[in-house]
């Protein structure tokens, strides 16, 4: 029960869903034609019927309907309300191919609700078609085509339609791949004729070609001739026959051919004139052919009044025609070998093997006549085809003919000249040039009759010796191509011999390429000579292998690092060019092109650097500053020898040796050889170079002081360094003194302390530049007088007293020290300067200078000296005063005046107003 | 006779003969009515002749091919075996009118044909192999078909003869295998030897 319940419950609700559905899909109304096809270009109309149910449902009529067509609404002008129900929707001119056509309406005011849609569908109806023709091939069906006409956007079929007067055939449908043509079902039947023609039809029509009527035996192509086959003839070496098999066909019908036929070698085909070949046959004999030759044939026919279609060819058949007698005589010519043997000449006669057209057979050997002047002949058979022969120096004549199977050819006749013989009349204008692949040579005939022309041939080269090829022309050509396997880029140097009745005439030669092309390497630059500005480039000749033509010109590429690239042309004949107007100092990159007609190819690239300086540059600003210098030196020298008293007595004077110096001497019975007039005299005679030291032994027993005696003993020291340089005889002078000429600080006190003393003085006389001297000698001082220099120079004991007041009390060890050689503690600064500077030394100056004095290490030699000496100096001039300076001043000055005079180194002590020892 | 050529040959006709080739042809009043499906070609006697030529030239040849598919002992004994000893055969009167030659060319055409269908039904099935031998049998009655057409559009058009009554050889369709070959080589010595005179009649 209870299932039965839902049974009727699930039955109702698939009842009213399917009540529901249906009046979903059942539409509001509908379009009239339902589903059309219309023609391009014509006008069509469709109605849109609502339904009554709908227009109630919806209480719509038919001025609510509207158009869309592909979703656009049509405009209203076009639509026409018919009744209530019904609204129509015209168009003109359609013009696309599938238009979706909707009816609509709007309903509730604003709800846009679509009725019925239908698709229209345009195209044209199909053209008559054209052209029908039929062919039949032999064996197989009919087959007919046709051109359809215009596109029609429609499905449109085709149909070949065909029949007997008396019967009709099935219809040949075609296939959708190939609507224009159809081949029939059934066989053809010849000579009966049959009416063909096309239907073609599409939903807007149908339409039938015109009818053609033929026997389809007129229409027929042919199978091929089979069986094609070439035989020749031993009588005829001119002809060939062929034998062929014709089609079936050939049994009710007649037949034409065309025979066609070529040389194994040819690409062309010659054919056989149709006249000969207008009937049916089953051979022909081809004549007019070349002897020894095979020819190549084929054949293909049609029906015989021309009707229908030529078959296929044939397969090709071929066939070799009989040989014939050589037609030409080969080509002859010779080579002359050396021979050792005396009085002969080995000849190497050659020739060419006769081209197949004109051997017209093969060629089994060759046979050689040799006859001497004026002696009988000799025959010779040769396979080959060259012979050497040794033969005299005299004229000979030689025959050759060719043989084949059938016969000889003509004899070849050659003339070898006479040892002796001079060539003469060679031929004139040889030109020699590429034209359409091949290399043609032509020259002006001599004004002589030329039986024949020799031209050889070779390829130069480098590496390989020029192997010579030949070729024989008629004496009539004067213009001809070279015969052989000629290579492009590769130099020819060809010579022509024109041949005369008596031999040979001189040969002319000419290079030439058959086609030319860049050179395969281009030259290698270098420099011969580089400049400040210029630089000579040289290169070698390109090898004939590598030029591949001829060099026309040479480019040079020249280029700094940053600079653009400059180009130079030059002649091919050249092989080394000067660039000029080079920058000096600078990288240049240089690289060169050769070229030839057909282009040109660049070498490798050189570097080079132009020098800073031209070649001879240095050497003209050496050579005269070299030549200054020696120029000055030996000025210098000349001078140096005009003033070589001068020079020596600040460089190296004259020291008397203080050995053979007498003390006794000094007595005042001796008269001094100079008269010393002042001290000033004195100071300019002794000069700051004559040093002397006087080394007073003080009988005093007091001792000095600790600091004197340091100061003591470092000047001991110095002094005695400076032995060697500066000997005692400035103090042999000053020894003679009656006081010990003092230039210390302690001259002061040795004043004072001598003034009441006996004083004894010893000379050390250490020698002269490592003299010893011979005797130390003591003298006893018996002047109880003060020093002169202290009485005529009291500054210079007061200036002994200032320094003194301020060093304190010396020991009454007395050191005497008379610096007079200003020049060499400073050569360079004058009396007058270092003066000056010397006063400038304050006090302070002073003692802070005996104190690096008494610092530094003592034996030093003359540079330690000097030290020395400017203290002495610094020590004598220390706190200076005017007076002091200008009185310095005038003692240089007086000694400047006194150079000329002749040096005196007598004791100093001897002086003007000054006393006679006792 | 008549009753076989009235009865059994238009069933042979209508099923082994194509494109109604072996419709019947009456021997109509000189006045009936003649229509073909377009005008007839005006070179018919001249196609007539080309296609008995065709006819006579491929007769011979397919004599042999008959009587070698047909094995031994044909080969060896054709004058017993495939003698033209063909009873019935249409009369043929080179030197009559060319409308009564026209006409006995049809009947004879017409009988032979009928006589290759028979024999090419037949063959198929003994000499299911001779392939050769098929195809010159097809290709022979498609000459006779057009040659059949030629000659009633010549009657028709030129002589206003509409029907000829035709007469047909024996049903070889009950016949063992045999007496098939043996009445198909028959027919074909037949066909070769009138064959010959009536393309020289034309």
């Amino acid at each position: 029960m209870l299932t039965l319940k839902i049974w009727i419950v699930q039955a109702l609700f698939i009842f009213f869903t399917t009540e529901s559905v249906g009046e979903l899909l059942d539409p509001c109304g509908y379009i009239k034609p339902e589903s059309p096809i219309v023609q391009l270009g014509s006008n069509f109309t469709a109605v849109c019927v609502l339904k009554e149910k709908c227009m109630d449902y919806f209480h719509v009529n038919a001025n609510y309907i509207f158009w869309k067509t592909n979703h656009v609404t049509i405009p209203k002008e076009q639509y026409t309300i018919i009744n209530k129900t019904a609204s129509s929707v015209t168009f003109t001119d359609i013009s696309l191919l599938n238009i979706q056509l909707t009816c609509n309406i709007r309903t509730f005011g604003q709800i846009d609700q679509n009725v019925y849609g239908i698709r229209i569908i345009s195209g044209l109806p199909p053209e008559k078609p054209t052209n029908l023709s039929c062919i039949v091939n032999e064996g197989k069906k009919m087959m007919c085509q046709w051109d359809p006409g215009r596109e029609t956007y429609l499905e449109t079929n085709f149909t070949l339609k065909s029949e007997w007067a008396t019967e009709k055939f099935a219809d040949c449908k075609t296939k959708r791949d190939t609507p224009t043509s159809c081949t029939v079902d059934y066989s053809p039947v010849y000579f009966v004729n049959i009416e063909v023609w096309v239907e073609a039809e599409n939903a807007l029509g149908k339409v039938t070609s015109d009818h053609i009527n033929f026997d389809p035996v007129d229409k027929v192509k042919p199978s091929p001739p089979h069986n094609l086959s070439v035989s020749n003839s031993e009588e005829l070496s001119s002809i060939l026959k062929l034998t062929w098999i014709n089609s079936s066909i050939q049994g009710f019908i007649g037949l034409k051919y065309n025979i066609q036929y070529r040389t194994r070698d040819a690409s062309t085909w010659s054919q056989i004139p149709p006249e000969d070949t207008a009937s049916t046959r089953y051979s022909f004999t081809v004549q007019d052919l070349k002897p020894f030759t095979e020819y190549v044939f084929r054949i293909r026919c049609m029906k015989e009044d021309g009707k229908g279609f030529w078959s296929d060819w044939s397969e090709e058949a071929s066939g070799i025609t009989y040989e014939d007698r050589p037609s030409k005589a080969p080509s002859f010519w010779y080579k002359i070998e050396p021979s050792h043997t005396h009085g002969y000449r080995s000849v190497q006669l050659i020739w060419k093997t006769l081209p197949p057209f004109e051997a017209n057979g093969k060629i089994l050997d060759y046979e050689v006549t040799l006859t001497r002047w004026k002696s009988r002949l000799q025959n010779y058979t040769v396979n080959d085809t060259k012979w050497t022969v040794n033969i005299t120096n005299d004229r000979y004549i030689a025959t050759l003919t060719a043989r084949n199977l059938v016969g000889k050819s003509n004899a070849a006749v050659l003339t070898i000249p006479a040892y002796d013989f001079q060539a003469t009349r060679p031929v004139t204008d040889l030109k020699a040039f590429p034209k359409d692949n091949m290399l043609w040579v032509e020259w002006t005939a001599p004004n002589e009759s030329v039986n024949k022309y020799i031209l050889e041939w070779c390829v130069l080269s480098d590496k390989a010796p020029c192997i010579q090829d030949w070729q024989q022309e008629d004496g009539t050509v004067h213009r001809t191509y070279l015969r052989g396997n000629l290579a492009e880029s590769k130099c020819y140097l060809i010579t022509v011999t024109p041949v005369y009745a008596d031999g040979p005439g001189s040969t002319e030669s000419i290079k030439a390429y058959l086609k030319q092309a860049p050179p395969s390497k281009g030259p290698t630059v270098r420099t011969k000579k580089v400049g400040k500005n210029e630089a000579v480039l040289e290169w070698d000749q390109l090898p004939v292998d590598v030029q591949n033509g001829f060099i026309r010109n040479y480019t040079i590429f020249y280029r700094t690092i940053i600079g653009n690239e400059t180009a130079v042309n030059v002649d091919s004949s050249h092989t080394e060019y000067t660039l000029s107007s080079l920058t000096s100092d600078t990288l240049y990159m240089v690289r060169m092109a050769a070229y030839t007609d057909e282009g040109g190819k660049d070498g490798p690239e050189f570097t080079f650097t132009t020098p800073k300086f031209a070649q001879g540059e240095i050497e003209a600003i050496v050579v005269p500053v070299c030549l200054a210098f020696l120029l000055t030196t030996l000025l210098g020298v000349l001078f140096c020898f005009n003033k070589r008293d001068l020079i020596k007595k600040h460089i190296w004077p004259n020291v008397p040796d203080p050995s053979k110096s007498h003390i006794a001497q000094w007595s005042p019975h001796t008269p001094p050889r100079h008269n010393f007039n002042s001290k000033d005299q004195m100071y300019s005679d002794g000069n700051f170079t004559d040093v002397s030291v006087v080394e007073i032994e003080a009988a005093n027993d007091k001792k000095p002081f600790p600091e004197d005696l340091k100061s003591l003993d470092l000047f001991k020291k110095e002094k005695i360094s400076t032995e060697g340089h500066s000997s005692g005889i400035g103090g042999s002078s000053c020894m003679s003194s009656s006081r010990p000429s003092i230039s210390s600080s302690d001259e002061n006190e040795s004043a004072q302390n001598t003034s009441g003393t006996v004083q004894y003085s010893t000379v050390v006389h250490s020698g002269y530049r490592h003299q010893v001297p011979s005797v130390q000698v003591f003298s006893r001082s018996e002047s109880t007088q003060p020093l002169l220099d202290s009485e005529e120079r009291p500054e210079d004991l007061q200036l002994v007293d200032n320094i003194d007041s301020s060093v304190g009390n010396l020991p009454r060890q007395q050191y005497f020290k008379q610096n007079c050689s200003q020049h060499e503690t400073s050569p360079d600064i004058s009396h007058f300067e270092r003066s000056k500077q010397v006063s400038s030394v304050n006090e302070e100056d002073f003692v802070r200078l005996k104190q690096q004095i008494s610092d530094i290490s003592q034996p030093y030699g003359s540079g330690q000296m000097k030290m020395f000496q400017e203290i002495s100096v610094a020590d004598a001039f220390g706190p200076r005063t005017e007076g002091q300076v200008e009185r310095f001043e005038t003692v240089g000055m007086e000694a400047a005046i006194d150079e000329g005079m002749p040096k005196s180194y007598l004791p100093q002590t001897v002086r003007r107003g000054g006393y006679m020892p006792q | 006779m008549k009753v076989l050529a009235a009865g059994v040959v238009p069933l042979l006709l209508v099923l082994h003969w194509k494109h109604g080739a072996g419709s019947p042809l009456p021997i109509t009043p000189v006045n009936a009515t003649c229509a073909t499906r377009h005008p007839c070609h005006s070179n018919l006697m001249n196609q007539i002749r080309n296609q008995l030529a065709q006819l006579n030239g491929s007769a011979n040849a397919l004599f042999i091919l008959y009587y070698t598919a047909q094995g031994e002992p044909f080969p060896n004994n054709l004058d017993k075996l495939c003698g033209p000893n063909v009873t019935d055969f249409p009369p043929f009167h080179a030197n009559s009118t060319e409308k009564t030659r026209l006409v006995e060319l049809y009947r004879i055409i017409a009988y032979l044909g009928a006589s290759l269908g028979n024999i090419t039904r037949d063959q198929k099935v003994l000499n299911p192999n001779a392939l050769s031998l098929h195809s010159k049998l097809n290709a022979t009655a498609d000459i006779m078909r057009g040659l059949l057409s030629n000659v009633l559009c010549r009657l028709c058009s030129k002589y206003h003869v509409a029907h000829v009554d035709v007469a047909y050889g024996p049903d070889t369709s009950g016949k063992d295998v045999f007496q098939k070959k043996k009445l198909g080589c028959q027919l074909l010595g037949k066909y070769k030897q009138v064959i010959a005179v009536v393309a020289q009649a034309f």
